[in-house]
């Protein structure tokens, strides 16, 4: 096909395609990664709940233990108010990484040389997100502190879960888009 | 078993909050340059020659109209009416003009059967005879192919805006699209039950809101990632941009369904910009009746689902940012988005009324202890990028239109929108099927024709 532009400077043909072997590996590395968070969604979610532990005992809580293989984490444990978090498929950031890591694959496959680009965007993304939902475990846990265990449940499960969970998405997909498709 | 319906529901609860938060958020990002836009300088109308190619198909009882419009609005333009073999008196319209003796009218003559199979065909004929007629010492980037509707009314400074510095003033700008308003908004049918008059003419006014809110503001965001698209009615381009993606066969419009989309794809991925104005306008009936909306969105979908094959060449062009490219894979997934999204959606449903059914009491605790609000939040943010419109559409469009009503307008735009879920169902099942005939979107006025692409 035969094209000109005497409009525009162009630099060779604008069709340039590249055959990059790397990029198909990571293509394919994603790919396993999403399907590794469905198949492997429990242990994903005993490394969540762990993470939450370890960070509600360094930032203050006494009685804190996880129990990985429920995928819970109980604080308050030796208080009048025990409380067990179970994360659950609901609950968890494997999810909303899962998306992400598809269409970082399929920017890689058809883009191969943003490789480096699309995996620093999506290691801060799912960093981001991961860090939205411990962010959310975290206030869950401060609100049942302060207003006990009924209303800071109700409250910190329902409506301000949702909201960190929906404004931590979209912090996540904008971080991810500016920083794939910087120039 | 359980725990698999866990994981189904974790994951489509999650899928379903992602779509809907980038939706959220894009509305977002592209409806506050709209609200902040203002119209831009006007340049010089008489530094270029315009060519307003009009397709025609039994277009009898509009085309002479059309074309009085257009010359009595635009003196200095030439108007070419391509008749793809109406069966009806279009021709004669046509040649009456012509009998008329002025210079400035053109009728492009198309005959079975090498007619009748598709705007983008009739459009490259109208192209190559309109370099014929130029001859060879013409200048292609002074001359500019305005492609308008049997019906459609270009507002009188629609030369004027284009012509500006930062439109075809500039030489690096290949075409432009101006903003599509309704003609009949407000007005309704005559001769109908009240019942249909009522809802074609809220049919018609969210074409109209459609068209002046949601698709300029995408347009405009376009502008930033360098994607602006072309629609079929009021689109400008030079002739030298046409020219360098004709290829040796002279065809710049190809051959998919969406052949308006196509051009601006081929014209962007070989290196030209494109624009959108919103400070003119061209006119175009808005349909009164669902079933030939329907038609004519499944249309739309099916080709858009057919620019699909472009993606490669897209993703390939040294030409586009990876922004740019990323925004039309966004575009052209929306059907395919949109036929994920009705099979996704209605699981976290299913999966509760199925609960609900098998320990009501339970599911009735779990509401009222606060899974209402859960419903409330997500519900807000499903309705809020649809609703939203409606008020904008009355701070934009029509300050006349009471608070009220323009919620009114947001919520009717958001069924309206619903709409797009059947029409993708239907444009898969056509691709499937392998089927690219097409019945033409009829006038209010019209009966069914078809078309083969």
């Amino acid at each position: 096909m035969a094209e000109r532009n005497p409009g525009v400077a162009l630099a060779g043909s604008p069709l340039v395609r590249h055959s990059d072997l790397p990029s198909r590996v990571v293509v394919l590395a994603l790919l396993g990664a999403s399907a590794a968070l469905v198949v492997a969604n429990q242990a994903y979610r005993e490394a969540e709940v762990s993470l939450a532990g370890f960070l509600l005992g360094a930032i203050g809580p006494d009685g804190v233990a996880v129990v990985a293989e429920r995928q819970t984490v109980y604080f308050g444990l030796g208080s009048d108010t025990p409380l067990g978090l179970r994360m659950t498929p609901e609950c968890t950031s494997a999810f909303l990484v899962l998306p992400l890591l598809v269409i970082g694959a399929a920017m890689i496959a058809l883009r191969p040389r943003i490789t480096r680009r699309v995996l620093v965007a999506l290691g801060a993304a799912a960093v981001a997100v991961v860090v939205v939902n411990q962010f959310r475990v975290l206030t869950l846990v401060g609100l049942v502190e302060w207003l006990g265990v009924d209303t800071g449940y109700h409250w910190g499960h329902t409506l301000l879960g949702s909201m960190v969970s929906v404004f931590g998405g979209a912090a996540a997909l904008v971080l991810f888009v500016r920083l794939a498709t910087r120039r | 078993m359980t725990s698999s319906l866990d994981v189904l529901l974790g994951f489509t609860q999650a899928l379903a909050l992602t779509m809907s938060v980038a939706f959220v958020t894009y509305v977002l990002l592209i409806v506050v340059p709209y609200l902040r836009h203002r119209p831009g300088p006007v340049g010089r109308s008489t530094s270029f020659e315009w060519h307003f190619v009009v397709p025609c198909r039994d277009e009898g009882a509009v085309i002479g109209d059309t074309i009085a419009y257009l010359r009595m609005n635009f003196p200095i333009a030439h108007v070419w009416v391509v008749d793809d073999d109406s069966d009806d008196g279009t021709v004669d319209v046509v040649q009456a003009w012509l009998d008329g003796g002025d210079t400035h009218i053109h009728l492009v003559r198309r005959f079975r059967p090498q007619a009748r199979t598709g705007k983008g065909d009739a459009l490259n004929d109208a192209y190559r005879t309109v370099k014929l007629w130029m001859g060879r010492h013409s200048d292609p980037d002074r001359a500019i192919v305005v492609v308008v509707d049997a019906d459609g009314r270009p507002a009188a400074n629609c030369l004027e805006v284009c012509a500006a510095d930062h439109l075809f003033g500039d030489p690096s700008l290949g075409a432009v699209q101006v903003d599509v308003r309704m003609i009949n908004t407000g007005v309704r049918q005559t001769g109908v039950p009240w019942w249909r008059k009522t809802f074609g003419s809220a049919l018609v006014r969210m074409q109209d809101l459609e068209f002046r809110t949601a698709i300029a503001a995408i347009q405009m965001s376009r502008g930033v990632t360098g994607t602006i698209s072309m629609g079929g009615n009021g689109q400008f381009t030079r002739l030298s941009a046409l020219d360098s993606i004709a290829g040796t066969t002279g065809r710049p419009w190809r051959g998919s369904l969406l052949e308006d989309f196509e051009l601006g794809v081929h014209l962007l991925t070989a290196g030209w910009r494109t624009g959108f104005s919103t400070d003119t306008h061209v006119h175009q009936e808005g349909l009164y009746d669902l079933g030939r909306f329907l038609a004519q969105r499944t249309r739309w979908g099916q080709g858009t689902m057919q620019c699909m094959r472009h993606l490669r060449r897209i993703w390939d062009s040294e030409h586009l940012t990876t922004l740019g490219a990323a925004e039309m894979l966004y575009y052209l997934a929306q059907p395919w988005m949109q036929l994920l999204g009705s099979l996704v959606y209605p699981i976290p449903v299913l999966l509760l009324a199925h609960r609900a059914v098998v320990s009501p009491a339970e599911v009735w605790t779990w509401f009222t202890d606060g899974a209402w609000i859960l419903f409330t939040v997500y519900g807000a943010f499903g309705l809020l990028p649809f609703l939203l419109w409606g008020p904008v559409y009355r701070a934009r469009c029509a300050p006349e239109t009471s608070l009220l009503r323009s919620l009114a307008y947001g919520f009717g735009y958001a069924l309206y929108i619903y709409t797009f879920y059947i029409t993708s169902w239907r444009a898969l099942t056509r691709l499937l099927r392998g089927d690219n005939t097409w019945t033409k979107t009829r006038r209010n006025t019209d009966r069914g024709l078809t078309v083969h692409s």
